[in-house]
């Protein structure tokens, strides 16, 4: 079972740091990762992608991750993804925004890494995702803190968020999202976690690392086909 | 009365400054780690032993029971400081016996 860890957010100019991050990720034993690119689209150097690709031997693959703040900026940022070839994400604590997102065909993912934003979570939301075939992100990095008051507050809070995904069952994936080098893990040991100190149950918990987010990654990749329209209806033939 | 099987987990020592580290050090700070997260309840089902400690390479093995070998698995991968040096306790494979484990120490 292959696993990934689904979100490392990386210096796009820095390619000393990027560096020594995949050499990390390499001695941990990871294969597969999916680098966050902090830059918007827009700005990238158009050989940008493949200069990463050749720094590490790494299966890399890339995210983008929106924050809009209001409705209107959210609409607006929208507008340059209808034919985004990698993962489009959003990470937000605004309720509409999460909601018109989950109907939204563009984005893929709905992220709750943070544990301001997982407070906002809501069933309907959920419930909106399912529908809509996209899946939902959480992180486990809230709860390798060295506070300990902020620590156990992640776990309840986390342990709450788990507890209805397992109920509503959506699409969802599990991320690392460490901004250290020493925090980083492998996605197995990460998957140990949620089993034990999260009440997930230990399949359900590798699959959020690695079947899930292969989902996702097909998922990605049918869309950007020319002539696929939407789930499940594509061109076969057109003059 | 019937042995309980056994798990070997052989992890990966990542360190800055690897001076201060020693077996008794990381015994410590493992079981500091499981009684932190998971308590009396749970720490004396474990059975655990540092079979082999060896910074110079940064690997170590651990002997558990096969019951509690996820436990033993977060527990190592929650340590994240050992006298506030940044530290990574990486599980890297498991396996039933000894001489298993032994084939995957790089």
């Amino acid at each position: 079972m292959p696993y990934y860890e689904p979100r490392l957010s990386l210096e796009l100019e820095n390619f000393s740091s990027m560096e020594k991050y995949f050499k990390l990720c390499e001695i941990l034993g990871m294969k597969n990762l999916i680098v966050e690119l902090n830059k918007s689209p827009k700005n990238l150097e158009p050989d940008l992608i493949d200069k990463i690709r050749m720094l590490t031997k790494l299966n890399l693959n890339f995210r983008f991750n929106l924050k809009p703040v209001n409705m209107n900026q959210f609409k607006k940022d929208l507008k340059i993804y209808n034919n985004f070839p990698f993962i489009l994400s959003i990470e937000t604590p605004v309720k509409d925004i999460q909601i018109q997102a989950a109907k939204d065909s563009r984005i893929d993912v709905l992220s709750y890494s943070n544990p301001d934003i997982m407070k906002t979570i809501s069933p309907g939301v959920i419930s909106l995702i399912k529908q809509s075939g996209s899946f939902i992100e959480f992180s486990v990095a809230p709860i390798m803190v060295n506070n300990r008051t902020y620590q156990s507050k992640n776990f309840r809070l986390l342990y709450r968020f788990i507890q209805l995904i397992m109920k509503i069952k959506p699409n969802y994936i599990i991320s690392g999202n460490f901004g250290n080098p020493y925090d980083l893990r492998h996605p197995r040991n990460l998957s140990s976690i949620c089993h034990t100190l999260l009440g997930m149950p230990l399949r359900k918990a590798k699959e959020g690392f690695s079947k899930n987010v292969e989902l996702l990654l097909n998922q990605v990749k049918i869309r950007s086909e020319k002539n696929h329209f939407q789930s499940g209806v594509r061109l076969i033939r057109g003059e | 009365m019937k042995d309980e099987r056994q798990r070997y987990i052989l992890f990966k020592i990542l360190i800055d400054e690897n001076e201060f580290l020693n077996k008794k050090i990381l015994l410590n700070s493992i079981w500091h780690s499981i009684w932190k997260y998971f308590g009396m309840k749970e720490a004396n089902k474990i059975g655990l032993w540092l079979v082999e400690f060896n910074i110079s390479e940064g690997y170590g093995i651990i002997r558990c029971s096969h019951k509690t070998k996820e436990i033993v698995i977060s527990a190592l991968t929650m340590i994240s400081e050992i006298f506030e040096k940044r530290v990574i306790l990486s599980p890297i494979k498991t396996a039933g016996t000894i001489n298993k484990i032994r084939q995957f120490v790089i």
